[in-house]
Parts: structure tokens; sequence; C-alpha cells
């Protein structure tokens, strides 16, 4: 062993060690959040892991920029293997792959290094270029790490050259290894060589030496500069993407369970140690590309509400607060680079909601899971906003005041708006539909349960929509039936609202009511009621069927249930607007849009720019349809812009919410445009009965 | 005496207030059937007592006045104090005040000095064979309380705009009082008062209201509604959500779930579809009547009065109408 294999070998130690200790001083940060258990399903999280993590599915949703990351990537799994070998050597010459592997193989080796690291190399200079020349807007603004981005990218670079060097003056410096270790399998590093060879040996020795301990001084200072930056992701997002849950496993999009009897002190969050320990991965996993922010419609129509925000803010106030806790205050350097200012004590009195993010920020959310769908690295920013929200109205009773008639309604009337129950079935009078009630005086079982929902039942507008939908169920000959005055609001509107205890009352009445009538199947028009009766009940023990109207009158379309008109006059260009809770929710794309397209065989269909799950929200989800809009462009506005540039004569949509939103934006536009629901497509074309 | 009535009459920038002249009327119906008199009180600075002839046509027998300087604002401690020892030493049989934001801090204070409970919020209140008894709604007025009141001094609360101001005058005789504790001496002093949203308060209490919608088609078009709710004159201007998103109107001007929730005699809305976010705030009304282009708009369900047309033709005829029926009065 050498003087510098000994050199090295200290090096390695101090690197290796000082890493380590970074990464257990950051996993006890984690422990500061609060326990949940995230071990359940592990065949669909491995699946996650291989599908998001190693396939990089989430991030090639941008093709450039995803192929880019995807290369050095993948790039980085292949040489990594090469590292491994080249730090081994280091300190054990006599080490080499060669004398393990077969030659077929070690040869293929070595070709894949040389490969990839062109590949790395190519997607490093275009990522430099793009940061530097033509940023995308989620790259712009002081918020933006630009120098450390660069100067990541610039290591990345550096270490390919330096393997490249690294080789080309071994060749060039040691001509009995020529035969052996090089060839067409190595072919930058030998035609590299090719042209030192002639030059003074000692100084290619020399030269070989100081490139190898600049590739192996840059991979373990890279590996030592990760804690301290937003690279930190190389480290946890694969571990992030195995633990989340934006993709499943448990109901997608359901709000975290919540025991309102426990004895804690504390409901929801204010501040970092009462979120979980995963929400506290998330911070360390951003990366902060802002695809979130980039697709979050309360930020694309100027409010302050920025998904990347909420989770490096999250990320800042643990590595403000979490040092503090630990009585790591007098270890110099132990306050991270994230640490902005001076720190210290006063720091301790801090807290999340309040000295980084502002109400402001969490009201102007509309839950519409669009960040969460962005996220390359499967965080959950909803999850974060949506805890805050509950801190601040279960725990300090803060909340806009113009919120408060909804939840006196949803209190007194069970509605979030003030009518009397009496009069929830008053769109069915004529009708000749039954209600469960008179269906069990009668001793039967309704096959499925109509639900209409709040809107359905008092919105006028809507009513047109139970009315389409109720005809075609009849025109089905489908044995349903209505609860009329029994229907009461399951309390969703509350619960995105942060306000549990009015949800979780709300939702346990409805679920008295449905187990008292034996309901097993329930088909329902609303895609919030859809998604909180399907998803969420569970977690309260309601356990139904819950099928949303687009798919149910798919399957009638389909099995020709449905005497429809074939006779078809103008042919009409629609574009189908998506709703969050029907789409990121539920994956609900395909079926809206085969109703339109079986109920009008001639339809032309055309898609706006933002479609499916990567649509625009209409403004009205998150409890935002009860909150006044007062900051910034009006969301329905901007969506409603994007789906009349379509030139559709009609905007459907598949969601009482979305029809009042697009309705109002049309009438903003003054464009001669029909709003409808797909059920009064479908209903305008029935064969009316004698 | 024994069945007198009192009021304590709300006042504001030295002018009574106009659910203070509906309480005096409540009163005197109250009074009337029980065969007692009723005694308006108000407190302010010195001149306040100007105010009595206002007090004395609503039917007012007498007014005590409680002058000093230190009243010109609200003070709870010495008007509790005052009115607790006025209620004991004239032996009413009731006080009465309005279920306002002061009505509402004032009532139970003197109810804790009494050791009498308070009736709050109610819309009626009538003698039945010498006793009390008041209406009072519940569950956002889907079901009405009648309560017999059996203690002495009655303590009722009511609700501004359920009685309409009478016109039974009477003497309304002044008689100046001191106030019963120095105002000075109180613990709470008050430095300023800011006044937020005037505009909402004169919405809750206008008996007609004109509101304009997405139909209006521009802020400026606004002067439309403006100039048809001054030619009511006793009008307020309203918008929907979608307006004061916008910005055509400020925020306070709101009408609906999430703005003012209103129930004047009359409300007239100009180019407003009838979302559930508007109806909601307004369907309360006495008399509602609707002006929209598109006659399947749903404001429509819930008017009784519906005119389908272009509200920039319409709503100027209307104006003049409303004028010239004025004028003849």
């Amino acid at each position: 062993m050498s003087g510098q294999n000994i050199a090295f070998l200290i090096v390695l130690i101090a690197a290796v060690g000082f890493f380590s200790y970074n990464i257990q001083r950051l996993v006890g940060y984690l422990r500061l959040g609060k326990p949940e258990n995230r071990l359940d399903s592990p065949g669909r999280r491995t699946w996650n892991l291989i599908t998001i993590g190693f396939a990089q599915t989430k991030i090639l949703r941008e093709f450039a920029a995803g192929l880019s990351h995807a290369s050095v990537f993948w790039g980085f799994l292949v040489l990594t293997a090469g590292t491994a070998e080249i730090l081994l050597h280091g300190v054990w010459p006599g080490f080499s792959y060669d004398a393990i592997l077969p030659r077929p193989l070690w040869q293929l080796f070595m070709l894949s290094q040389e490969l990839f690291a062109v590949v790395v190399l190519v997607a490093v200079s275009w990522l430099i270029w793009r940061r530097v020349m033509a940023p995308p807007k989620r790259l712009q603004g002081k918020e933006i790490h630009n120098a450390e981005a660069i100067t990541i990218l610039c290591v990345i670079g550096s270490l390919m050259l330096t393997l490249y060097t690294t080789g080309a003056f071994e060749y060039a410096s040691q001509p009995t290894l020529r035969e052996t270790q090089f060839g067409w399998f190595r072919p930058i590093s030998t035609g590299l060589g090719v042209l030192f060879t002639g030059v003074n040996i000692s100084a290619l020795h020399s030269a070989h030496d100081i490139s190898w301990w600049m590739h192996a001084l840059l991979v373990l200072g890279f590996l030592n500069f990760l804690p301290y930056s937003k690279h930190l992701h190389v480290v946890s997002s694969l571990i992030n993407v195995w633990f989340s849950n934006t993709s499943g496993p448990g109901q997608p999009g359901a709000m975290r369970p919540m025991d309102l009897e426990a004895d804690v002190e504390q409901f929801g969050a204010t501040d970092v140690d009462h979120l979980s320990w995963k929400n506290l991965l998330d911070g360390y996993s951003c990366t902060e590309c802002g695809r979130c922010t980039a697709a979050c419609p309360a930020n694309i129509t100027g409010k302050p509400l920025s998904p990347r925000k909420i989770v490096v803010d999250t990320r800042r106030r643990l590595m403000e607060k979490a040092p503090l806790l630990a009585g790591e205050l007098d270890v110099p350097g132990s306050a991270s680079l994230f640490l902005d200012a001076e720190g210290g004590k006063a720091a301790l009195s801090n807290v999340l909601l309040d000295n980084y993010l502002t109400e402001d920020e969490l009201w102007a959310c509309t839950s519409c899971r669009a960040c969460v769908t962005e996220c390359p690295v499967s965080i959950d920013q909803l999850d974060i906003i949506n805890e805050l929200r509950r801190g601040l109205v279960l725990n300090e009773g803060r909340f806009p005041e113009e919120v408060q008639p909804t939840f006196e309604s949803l209190e007194t009337n069970a509605s979030p708006w003030a009518f009397s129950p009496a009069d929830r079935a008053q769109w069915s009078e004529g009708l000749n539909i039954p209600t469960c009630a008179e269906v069990f005086a009668a001793g039967k079982r309704p096959d499925i349960l109509f639900w209409v929902g709040c809107m359905g039942s008092f919105d006028d507008r809507a009513k047109k929509i139970t009315v389409a939908f109720a005809r075609i169920l009849q025109a089905a000959k489908i044995d349903f039936a209505i609860l009329g005055q029994e229907e009461t609001c399951h309390g969703d509107p509350a619960r995105r609202l942060g306000n549990e205890y009015l949800y979780q009352t709300l939702a346990k009445g409805t679920i008295a009511t449905l187990d008292r009538y034996e309901v097993q199947t329930i088909v329902t028009f609303c895609p919030h009621c859809f998604h909180q009766m399907g998803n969420e009940f569970p977690q309260l023990g309601g356990n139904y069927e819950v099928i949303h109207h687009s798919t149910y009158i798919e399957r009638l379309l389909e099995a020709k249930l449905v005497p429809l008109n074939t006779e078809h006059g103008k042919t009409l260009t629609m574009t189908y607007h998506d709703s969050c809770y029907l789409g990121r929710y539920n994956d609900v794309y395909s079926a809206p849009r085969e109703v339109l397209k079986r109920a009008l065989p001639v339809l032309t269909l055309v898609e706006p720019a933002r479609t499916e799950s990567r649509g625009l929200c209409c403004g009205a989800g998150g409890g935002r349809m009860f909150v006044d809009e007062k900051i910034g462009k009006r969301i329905n506005v901007e969506r409603t812009e994007e789906l009349v540039a379509t030139g559709a004569d009609v905007i459907a949509v598949a969601c009482p919410f979305c029809m009042t939103m697009m309705t109002d934006g049309v009438a903003k536009l003054e464009k001669d445009v029909a709003v409808m629901d797909i059920s009064e497509v479908v209903a305008q074309q029935l064969l009316v009965r004698s | 005496m024994a069945n007198n009535i009192l009021v304590v009459a709300e006042t504001r920038g030295g002018d009574v207030r106009k659910v203070a002249l509906e309480v005096v009327t409540a009163a005197r119906a109250l009074a009337d059937g029980l065969g007692g008199e009723v005694h308006a009180i108000v407190f302010g600075a010195s001149g306040i007592g100007s105010v009595a002839p206002k007090l004395g046509a609503a039917g007012a027998d007498a007014v005590l006045v409680v002058e000093h300087e230190g009243l010109a604002t609200y003070n709870a401690e010495s008007v509790a104090a005052t009115v607790a020892a006025q209620i004991t030493s004239g032996g009413y049989r009731a006080a009465l005040f309005g279920a306002s934001a002061l009505g509402q801090d004032l009532a139970p204070r003197i109810g804790a000095k009494l050791r009498v409970g308070v009736a709050a919020d109610v819309v009626a209140v009538s003698a039945d064979g010498g006793e009390i008894v008041v209406r009072h709604p519940m569950n956002t007025n889907k079901i009405i309380a009648t309560l017999v009141l059996a203690a002495t001094p009655a303590l009722v609360s009511v609700r501004p705009g359920a009685v309409s101001v009478g016109s039974v005058a009477k003497a309304g005789a002044v008689r100046s009082v001191s106030p019963a504790m120095d105002p000075a001496a109180g613990r709470v002093k008050v430095t300023g008062v800011s006044m937020g949203g005037g505009a909402k308060l004169d919405l809750a209490e206008a008996p007609v209201i004109v509101s304009g919608g997405r139909g209006l088609k521009a802020a400026e078009n606004f002067s439309l509604v403006e100039a048809l709710a001054a030619a009511f004159g006793n009008a307020a201007v309203g918008a929907t959500r979608a307006v004061t998103d916008d910005g055509w109107r400020p925020h306070s001007d709101q009408i609906g779930q999430t703005g003012r929730q209103v129930s004047p005699d009359l409300y007239v809305a100009v180019g407003i579809s009838g979302a559930i976010q508007h109806i909601a705030g307004m369907r309360n009304s006495k008399t509602i009547v609707a002006i929209n282009k598109d006659k399947d708009a749903p404001i429509f369900k819930v008017a009784d009065y519906g005119i389908v047309g272009d509200a920039f033709e319409i709503v100027p005829v209307l104006t003049a109408a409303v004028k010239a029926a004025r004028a003849q009065q």
C-alpha cells in the first residue's frame, strides 16, 4: 500500500464518516414529525418505486427536461458501479472488476461506462444551457437557487470529463496496459489516450494521478454537499417515492383520517412537529423544480399560493427548529445551509403557519391535486396544506369570515346553503321517482340509490342536471330511489375547509341514513359526493359501491339500455372540461368523453390546451366555492378562455360546481357557448316515450 | 307604573338609529296592551336630547335623556349601570333593546345585574292577558318559539327590521337623568371608533335593494342600478359575487352565501342569473323583481315578478316610472 493509498484511505473514511453523520442528523430530525405507518402495501409501493422512481414516468411528463433528467439519473445508476471500483481501487490498487468478471461481461461494463458518460455530458450541457439561456417561468425569480443548480451540473460534467481523462492518461502513460485494458470497449478513453502518446511519461503519470484524485475528490465532495443542498433529493427521492401515498396505496386523494377523541392538544398543524415524518421527508426530497407551482391554478392566476414554497418552507422551518430542539445549537456547522438568518433561540418561538406561510396562501388552494400529480418524486403538497387548514380552523378558529354562513348552514340545515331539507326533492315533483322510505314501506329494496347532492337539490341550474340524469335512469328502466328529504350533506366542503369536526358529524349522520336503508350501490353526478362517499367514507366505517354518473351512463350506453334518437341534426363541436375530483382524484377521464361520443355519433370532440390529468381546475374545489376570490385573476375565467379558444359550441362538464364556474366564465366573456352536463347531452337524445 | 316599558334607544352620530324607532313602536303596542307608558332612554354627549321629538313621534310618552361628554361613544359599564338603576327605581315591567351589536352587548349585562334572563333577538312582542309573549325564530327561521316571559323585569331584544316604525305619536316629554356611574370611572376606555363596511349596514337596514350582476357587463354600467336605487329614495345597491370578485363593486356590497344575507321589503335583481351563491343571500326578501334577458335564468324561479328583456332598456324606464310614482305621492 503506497503513501497515496493511505492518504486516500484517510480522505475516504473522513468523507464517508461526515456523510453518515449528516444523514443520521437528518433522519433524527424526521423523528420530530408525528409517527405514521407507511409500511402497508409493500407491493404497490415497490411498483411505484420501479415506475415513478427508476422508470422516471412522472418526470417524463415534461418530455425534454424529463429525458435530460432521466439520462443523468440512469447514467448515474450505471456509473455508480464504476465509481465504486474507482474508490476501492484507490485504497487497494490490486482491485479491479477485470479480475472478477468474465472478460466479455467486463468489456460490456466498460463500454456502458464510456457511453453513459457521453449521455450524461450531453444532458448536463443541455440543462446548463436551459438554466442560463432559456429558463422556463418556474425556474425564474429570486426564490430559485440557480448558482447551486449550475454548480451541481458543472460538478457532474466534471466527473464525466475526469473519468475520460483518467482513462486517457492511463492509456498514454502505461503502454503495457494498452493491449488488455483498452480497445473498442473504451472508445473515448482510448481515442483521447492516443492523442497523448509521445508526451513525457512522468508528466503523464502525474497527469493521471491528478485526474484520478480530482475525480475521486469530486465524488466525495458531491456526496458531502448533498445534505446541505436541495440536491439532497439524490439521496431521499427514491425512498420518498416508496413511502408516498400520492399514487396509492390508500384511497387516492383521501384526506388523512383524524381521531377527534384523541387526547391531544393540537388538531391539524401549525408547525412542523405537528406534521407527520413523511411530510418532513417530502421537504428533503424537493429539488425545487417548480412543476407543482407551474401547474397550480391559484399560482397561475396570480394568487400567493405556491405549492413549491409550501414544501420548501416546511423544510426551512424544520432546519430551523430541529437543530434547536436537538440541542445542536452550539456545534459549529451543524445548523444547515438552509437556515437563512442567524438562527438563534428566538427562532424557537417561530411557527410554520405565520412566520413562513400566510393564511392567504393556504385558503387559495382549490385542492385540485395538480401539484401532487406533477411532482416527479411524489411529494404530497396538498396533505401539508390540508393539515395547516385544519390547524387554522380547529385550533385557532381562523378562517375567512365569509365561510361562516356555510359552516352555520351545514350545522343547522345539513347543506352548505340555508335551504330547508323539506325542499330537497322539489325537483322530482311529477316525475314519479320513489324515495327509499317509500320503497322500504312497500317491503322492497331499490337496486341503486341516486344520490342527488346539495347542488342538485337546491341550485336551479343544477336541478336540470338532476332531472336529466333521472330521465336517463327511467328510460333505461333502472330500479332506483332517492333519499329525498332524508338526504344530508356528507360534510365534504367542511372537511376541505379544515372543519373536521363538522365534517365527521355530517358524514356519520349520512352513513347512518345509508345503512338504515341497507344501501349498497350509489350513483351520483357530483364528483365531490362521488369522491367523498367512495374514497373517504371507509375511514368512518361507510363502505358502499359509489359510481359517478359518467361511468354509469357509459355502461348503460354500452349495454344499449338507453333508447336514443339516432337522427342527428347539426354537427356539434364540443370540448370537455375535466373535473379534478373525477379526473386527478379518481382517474376517470375516458368515461365522460365516451358518453358524449356514444350519445352524439357525429360529434367533433376538441381538447383544450390543458386537459385530462393536466386539466385546469374550475376554481370551486377545496371549499373555494364558499370563499371569495379577492386576489388575482378569477380561475374560472382563465379556464373558460382556454375552453372557448377551442372553438367549441358547447362546453361539456360532469360536475355541478364546474357548471356554475364555467357558466359564469362564459357570461363574463360574453360568448355564445352553451355549458352542459354530459347527462343533459344524453337526455336531449332520448327517444321520448309516447 | 308597574306596566311601564323602558326602551333603550340606540343613537349613532347624534341621531337615533332606525332600530330604536322600531323598538319604540314595539314597546308602544306592548304598553297599550298592558296599560302602561313607554319611556325611551337615550345616551350621548350634550345635545342628544334633540332626538326626543323623533322618539315621541314613534310612540314614546317620555324620553329620559342622559347627557355626558363621556357618553359620546357607547360606554357599556356606565350605560348598563344607569339602565339597571332606572329599571329598578322606575319599577318598569319590561325593558326593550334592539338586537343590534350594541343591544346584544347591553341586554345581558343588565340581565346579570338584575338577575333576570333576556329574550334575545325576538321578532314579535305582545301582551296577552297581562303576560308578555315573544316570538323567537330558531334554526335559521325554520321554527318559531313562542315564549311567555315570567320574570319581572322582562328584558327583550328585538330583531332589526322585524317591526315597521309606527306613527302613534305621544308627548315625548324630556326628562334629564344623570348617569348612575361616572363614564370616566369605567375599566374600558374608548380611544376611537373605526367604522368598517358602512355599505353593509346600509344593505342590512335598507327596505329596498337594487342589485346588479354579470349582465351589466361593465363596472360603469352600475350607474343604471344606482339611478334606480336613487329613484326609490330608500334603496341600497347590492351586487353578486362575480361582480365583486371582478372588482366592479367593493366586496362589502356583495349579497349572497359569502356576502350579506338580506331580506328587504323589495329586492330588484338586474342582470343576475340566480346561481345558488346569490339566491342563498336574498331569497327571504319579501318581494323579488328580476330583470334578465334569459327567460330560463334560475332567478325567475324565486322572483315574484319577472321581466324578460334587456336591462339597459328596462332599467331606465323603470327608474322613470318610480320617479313619477313618487312625485305623485
